[in-house]
């Protein structure tokens, strides 16, 4: 429905339907790690050093193109703060992907993690993939968590890891599309063993896309 | 639960970078429903095709895609693993080497993967097992009743509905595979007609998960609108979503038919009107329920009147609503012209929206298969009904008649925006609540309408007080710029008063005027100051109705 509204936040980003899939992906973490720039940096390729409170939650829009497909994604920009937590988790349930972040310049928002990767757990759906991201990682000088410890977590989690930089643009697109990725594959993965009548036929190597040619004389 | 979405704890700033952010995100989701409709149009008018292109007549072997013939050596086509029809070479998708699915069940499975359906599967799949669909709907029940209060409760009902869709989808492939075996053994002769009839049986099936679907959607986009509707009554969003889930609860013996593609397209047979019903309405103002007792009917004409076979049911449905939340059925009662249901049946509904409400209770004869023979129907304006009045709630016959024409089968989907804004006037002696500058946007097919508005504010006495505004004619962006005043209300009544605001077409020449959507206000918070609000006008039905978006006033 197109209202006065619509204009405000321009006919690009509400009513294009031209793409394939929609993921919702929501990024969290503790106060300043840098969500929301992260976010600016991957959706407007923008960087402001201010450090601006989010209010509640805001989102982007973003049309990527990958695997052949075209994939718009929603991703949701948390407040870290613990006041808006109520409002926060409220999103969590239909969120295809987590990026869980932590400044690796700030001891604690490491140690929060594992608080996080609960409220994941306890708010999200079992299938939503989570990536751990160590932020800020421009500023080597005030490192205070290494690489490995990073790792570490993310490995004893069963999420995958990236050390990123929104200020200077070091792996953002890289997670936002690695996260991708992982969705598809849990797609193509629900896909194939979703239908109880395939999976009674024999069960064939991995469909990584869909996109299969058809063959005309292919009868077994 | 209530608490939990409560927004008072903000400052006003953040409560309008909040909306904002609600606002938009709810473009988006319409959006993406609008793609996800199309999606899925595309799919049933590609499972029609094969249906619908046969001008000769149908041949037992023949593609159950292309209806190109088959034949006995060359192209023989095989059975498709997903759906269990023989197709042709060419209306394959092949998968891998070792396995293709027919285009239709290639395009279900697109559909699926495009419309993030697989991700809702996932979580259904936390409940193996359960095949039983009416144990399952009972346990459903339970949970609703158990978590009524407690935290888990929107996720509980997801989980409800999700696993729901997929029982859904296992009873329509089993259909699916049914009418198939048939179709290879009796080969259905020539009857065309029929086997279209049948194959839309079990498209119906599907279709009503993509139901399912979308009241699933509606539940989950409550909760996230919920910020935003804790302004007016956190609890009230919660028997909303009961009211939502219990409707569809009901229809327990008979969910595949919780979308009626034949008896709604006028796809049914029809019968000589004879014969009464026996049923009572009554209101309980207590529970906010509308309660129908169908007792029984007599002297029915017979569905099948060559065969002398009648297996009445009775079909309600909370007009102008026709969505399936709106519809309830009785059992079907085998070879009698004089059933008795003796079923009582209940719809949660506010006593204000009862007067824009018809309640058309219909007979219907269950023949073989989908076919449906239309028995009579009784139609009651509730408006004119006093449930105030004892004598009103008792038994009482009613004559059965025909189908009214058209006029209310015509169900168009009106969605629009109201623009009110709201003041409180407090000079020294009288008081008053005045809404203005009201503006209708958007509003879909309003160009032949006579519209005006109706408000109503309820009283925490549970008084009402009903202002009507001036008819627009054949406008298609209606401003009445109208004034409602209420006079004498003090602010501390305005706390727990609510307003209704309708749009309604008036009606040339019967009683009744057309309901068109509306919006209810939650007056709570802040009064004193005046605000603008916009939100969007629903759609026909009731809970939509008492949906909207609640905003300070």
């Amino acid at each position: 429905m197109a209202s006065a509204t619509d204009s405000r936040y321009g006919q690009k980003e509400s009513s294009d339907q031209n793409f394939d899939y929609m993921f919702k992906i929501l990024i969290i973490g503790n106060s300043s790690v840098g969500k929301t720039s992260f976010l600016f940096r991957y959706a407007d390729d923008s960087f402001t050093p201010a450090f601006v409170s989010t209010v509640g939650i805001d989102f982007k829009v973003k049309t990527i193109y990958r695997n052949d497909k075209r994939i718009k994604l929603q991703i949701w920009d948390t407040a870290g703060q613990e006041r808006y937590r109520t409002i926060t988790t409220a999103y969590y349930r239909g969120a295809m992907g987590f990026i869980l972040m932590y400044d690796i310049t700030n001891e604690e928002s490491f140690n929060a993690v594992q608080d996080w990767s609960t409220q994941i757990k306890t708010y999200s759906w079992d299938n939503a993939q989570v990536l751990l991201v160590g932020n800020k990682c421009d500023m080597e000088d005030e490192r205070v968590v290494s690489s490995e410890k990073g790792r570490q977590l993310a490995e004893h989690l069963g999420f995958e890891f990236f050390e990123a930089s929104a200020k200077d643009n070091i792996n953002v697109k890289q997670t936002f599309e690695r996260l991708v990725d992982i969705i598809c594959e849990k797609m193509s993965e629900s896909l194939d063993t979703a239908d109880p009548a395939v999976t009674g036929a024999k069960q064939g190597p991995q469909l990584t896309d869909q996109q299969a040619p058809p063959h005309q004389d292919c009868a077994c | 639960m209530a608490c939990e979405f409560n927004l008072n704890f903000l400052k006003e700033l953040e409560q309008e970078a909040v909306l904002e952010v609600l606002h938009r995100d709810q473009m988006v989701r319409k959006t993406e429903e609008e793609r996800i409709r199309k999606l899925k149009l595309q799919l049933q008018q590609l499972r029609w095709k094969g249906a619908r292109n046969v001008s000769h007549e149908y041949q037992e072997r023949s593609c159950a895609r292309c209806q190109k013939s088959l034949g006995l050596l060359m192209n023989r086509g095989a059975v498709c693993n997903g759906c269990s029809h023989r197709v042709c070479s060419e209306c394959r998708v092949c998968l891998n080497p070792c396995l293709w699915k027919c285009t239709v069940c290639y395009a279900h499975g697109d559909v699926k993967v495009k419309a993030g359906e697989w991700f809702f599967e996932e979580r259904a799949k936390k409940y193996p097992g359960e095949a039983n669909i009416l144990h399952f709907l009972t346990l459903g029940i339970s949970h609703l009743q158990e978590l009524g209060q407690s935290k888990s409760f929107n996720k509980s009902v997801e989980n409800l509905f999700l696993s729901l869709t997929t029982h859904i989808k296992k009873i329509s492939k089993s259909q699916n595979d049914m009418a198939d075996r048939h179709l290879l053994t009796t080969g259905y002769g020539q009857n065309v007609e029929r086997r279209k009839q049948r194959r839309s049986q079990s498209d119906t099936a599907i279709n009503i998960t993509s139901r399912v679907f979308i009241l699933l959607y509606t539940v989950s986009n409550w909760n996230q609108v919920k910020p935003a509707c804790s302004f007016c009554r956190g609890v009230e969003t919660h028997t909303k979503i009961l009211v939502l889930s219990s409707s569809l609860l009901h229809c327990e013996g008979s969910l595949y038919s919780l979308n009626s593609t034949c008896t709604d397209s006028g796809n049914f047979g029809k019968a000589n009107i004879t014969g009464e019903i026996e049923f009572a309405i009554r209101y309980i103002f207590k529970a906010c329920v509308l309660e129908i007792c169908i007792k029984g009917c007599k002297n029915l004409a017979y569905g099948e009147e060559k065969k002398k076979k009648c297996n009445p049911y009775v079909k309600v449905y909370l007009l102008p609503d026709k969505s399936p939340r709106s519809k309830w059925k009785t059992a079907v009662k085998k070879s009698t012209v004089d059933p008795e249901f003796n079923e009582t049946l209940k719809y949660k509904i506010e006593y204000s929206q009862l007067e824009s409400r018809q309640l058309q209770i219909s007979v219907w004869h269950a023949g073989s298969l989908k076919y449906r023979v239309f028995l009579g129907e009784v139609v009651i304006p509730l408006a004119a009904w006093n449930f105030e009045e004892n004598s009103m709630q008792l038994f009482s016959w009613y004559q059965l008649k025909p189908k009214l024409e058209k006029h209310e089968e015509d169900l168009i989907q009106y969605g629009g925006e109201l623009l009110v804004s709201a003041r409180l006037t407090v000079p020294a002696q009288c008081k008053n609540f005045q809404f203005e500058g009201m503006k209708c946007s958007k509003i879909s097919n309003l160009a032949e309408l006579s519209l005006f508005l109706g408000s109503c504010l309820t009283l925490p006495d549970q008084a009402e007080v009903k202002r009507k505004s001036p008819v627009l004619k054949k406008e298609a962006c209606p401003q009445w710029k109208h004034l409602f005043v209420f006079d004498g209300v003090t602010p501390a009544q305005l706390q727990q008063s609510c307003l209704h605001l309708t749009v309604w077409d008036q009606s040339v020449f019967s009683s009744s005027d057309y309901f068109l959507g509306g919006a209810k206000l939650g007056a709570t918070g802040k009064h004193c100051h005046l605000k603008t609000a916009q939100w969007s006008l629903s759609p026909l039905s009731s809970q939509r109705v008492n949906k909207g978006f609640g905003f300070n006033i």
